[in-house]
């Protein structure tokens, strides 16, 4: 099985590698400028993880490369933490915005529907989040909300009819305790 | 959930050595060893890989930690590394680049541009062609991403070493965490003291004399870092340690005051709030974050353990208040002269990619902070720090 990540210069995105190899999926960085959608499909991926990174969706979308296409157009389930859960919440028709209250340290996350990646972890669970934007719902968007916190109004997100996810907090950092079952569960989808 | 694959490290010692072999070949390579354990441990892989044909260099920058180069010198020279080690004392060198300097990433480059010289002339006394580093994950995430420079990310920003210093670079840790690290360090047995020890800065204490670079202020780290190394080590921090920084500060909104003594459960002038004029490195939302530290005196004795999630909400509070603020601290202990503030450092983390603030006594803080005071005599304030990373970083600058 493998499931490579898009490097979209964020600290943790390393850890997302490392933590896919201890759960026993062949895993590499990707970087965001180069890859291609026929360069996944030539590598016959089994699923994507996208990063997170310092840019803002608000500065527009060609700074991402080939990502928008990516995630409109693969045949294989995708899963975007923080950045890229923010450029996945755009495409699928929300809005991002600056947040008035940007999450730093430990959140709680409370689910509203487990769907796929957040099985076992209703009601709420511990996360750790990082970040200055927020998906916000627009009443045209195609994505379902699957959890928020105190302070966000869409921690997690599903694309209606693909398995195309979004999570803004990280479920990569070892403060996040139970990250490791929602990247199990997402590999769950990818095995499918 | 799938039983996670551990992190083997026989099979890790035996690739890197036979990966060492083939790309430093008959050369000889130079290290530059600072005690610590991804260097001491790179060190002793590539010892093994090539034998004397490696160099190690001490580098006595002035920014180590009490009796540190001593220390270093008698452990990594006596069994069982046995490393040849050499000396090298480069005290005034580095006080000179950095002397005036106060913004943090100005330090930084000013240090690695020296550090660089300095090993790469020890270098060409050597003959040596190749250069091999310790270098681990977080250190060129943390660079790549912008949040701080450290000091040995060459490659990985485009420095050709070939070219600008005359040697080749190898990293054979670069794949690796702090944890792992760990685990080679076992496996090739590297003492306790120097596998266990907590991560110090390349650029040592200069990141912890917060601002401009002076001899009284690297002094006050010095010694108030020794006095919260030698009370707090029994508590097993992740990592821990003080900072200095000049005691200048802003008022603040007195509606945010009103509104952080309530989260704190204390009344309104049980407690005092005002941000410094210093300047601390957080990170938020992957980007380097460098703001303001703001200051919490709490009025009434504060007993048994630091409520960390408490201060956790506060801090939240504090940025929502104002973006800048990247750090906040606590009082611990005051008096009404001096010319400084002492900041208390402990975070426990696995990785520190994230960090959490270490639930200390407070009696114990106040103990460490007594003693800053009475051997600091320009100290007059010390403070714990309170914030998690993120918003701030381990280290202040």
């Amino acid at each position: 099985m493998f499931i490579p990540v898009v490097f979209c210069g964020g600290q943790y995105n390393h850890l997302i590698v490392r933590a896919l190899r201890e759960l026993g999926v062949e895993s590499r960085l990707v970087p965001m400028t180069t890859i291609k959608l026929e360069g996944l499909e030539a590598m016959e991926v089994d699923g994507l993880v996208m990063g997170g990174g310092p840019y803002s969706v608000r500065d527009g979308l060609e700074q991402f490369g080939d990502l928008a296409r990516i995630i409109m157009e693969a045949n294989f389930p995708i899963l975007g933490i923080c950045l890229t859960h923010q450029l996945i919440g755009k495409l699928l028709g929300g809005e991002v915005v600056k947040g008035s209250k940007p999450e730093f340290g430990k959140i709680t996350v409370y689910v509203i529907d487990e769907d796929d990646i957040l099985r076992g972890l209703s009601p709420s669970f511990e996360a750790w989040a990082s970040h200055n934007d927020e998906v916000v719902r627009t009443s045209k968007e195609s994505f379902e909300v699957l959890a928020y916190s105190d302070f966000c109004s869409v921690e997690a997100l599903k694309d209606r009819r693909r398995p195309i996810y979004g999570v803004q907090f990280h479920i990569e950092v070892a403060d996040t305790p139970r990250g490791k079952e929602v990247l199990s569960n997402f590999i769950e989808v990818c095995r499918r | 959930m799938r039983v996670s694959a551990e992190f083997d490290a026989a099979s890790f010692v035996e690739k890197a050595v036979e990966e060492l072999r083939r790309r430093i070949g008959d050369r000889r390579a130079i290290i530059a060893v600072s005690g610590g354990v991804d260097s001491t441990t790179c060190a002793a892989l590539t010892y093994r890989a090539i034998g004397r044909n490696l160099v190690c260099v001490f580098i006595d920058t002035g920014f180590m930690r009490k009796g540190e180069p001593e220390e270093v010198y008698r452990r990594l020279t006596a069994p069982p590394l046995n490393l040849p080690l050499k000396l090298i004392r480069a005290k005034d060198r580095f006080f000179k680049a950095l002397k005036g300097l106060s913004d943090a990433e100005q330090k930084r480059m000013a240090f690695r541009k020296t550090f660089y010289e300095v090993l790469s002339e020890e270098a060409r006394k050597e003959g040596c062609t190749v250069l091999v580093q310790g270098t681990i994950a977080p250190d060129w995430i943390e660079t790549l991403g912008g949040i701080k420079t450290q000091h040995n990310i060459l490659e990985q920003l485009g420095v050709d070493t070939a070219k600008e210093y005359g040697f080749d670079l190898v990293e054979p840790l670069v794949d690796l965490y702090k944890d792992q690290v760990r685990a080679v360090a076992r496996y090739l047995g590297v003492p306790v003291e120097v596998s266990e020890r907590q991560p110090f800065p390349g650029p040592g204490l200069s990141v912890r004399a917060v601002g401009e670079i002076t001899e009284e202020k690297v002094e006050i780290a010095r010694e108030a870092s020794w006095i919260v190394e030698e009370r707090l080590k029994e508590f097993k921090p992740s990592q821990y340690f003080a900072a200095v920084f000049e005691d200048e500060r802003v008022d603040s909104d007195r509606h945010l005051k009103r509104e952080i003594a309530r989260m704190l459960k204390l009344s309104e002038d049980e407690l005092q709030l005002y941000c410094f004029k210093a300047r601390a490195t957080g990170v938020k939302g992957d980007a380097r974050a460098y703001g303001k530290i703001v200051g919490l005196e709490c009025w009434r004795r504060l007993e048994g353990g630091v409520d960390v999630d408490l201060f956790d909400m506060a801090v939240k509070r504090l940025v929502h208040w104002d973006p800048e603020v990247t750090r906040v601290l606590c009082a611990v202990t005051e008096r009404c002269h001096g010319k400084y503030a002492v900041a208390i450092r402990a975070v426990m983390t696995r990785d520190f990619m994230t960090a959490k603030v270490a639930r200390l006594p407070w009696e114990v803080l106040m103990e460490v902070g007594k003693k800053i005071l009475e051997r600091c005599p320009a100290v007059s304030q010390v403070f714990y720090d309170v914030t998690s990373k993120p918003p701030a970083t381990v280290e202040f600058e």
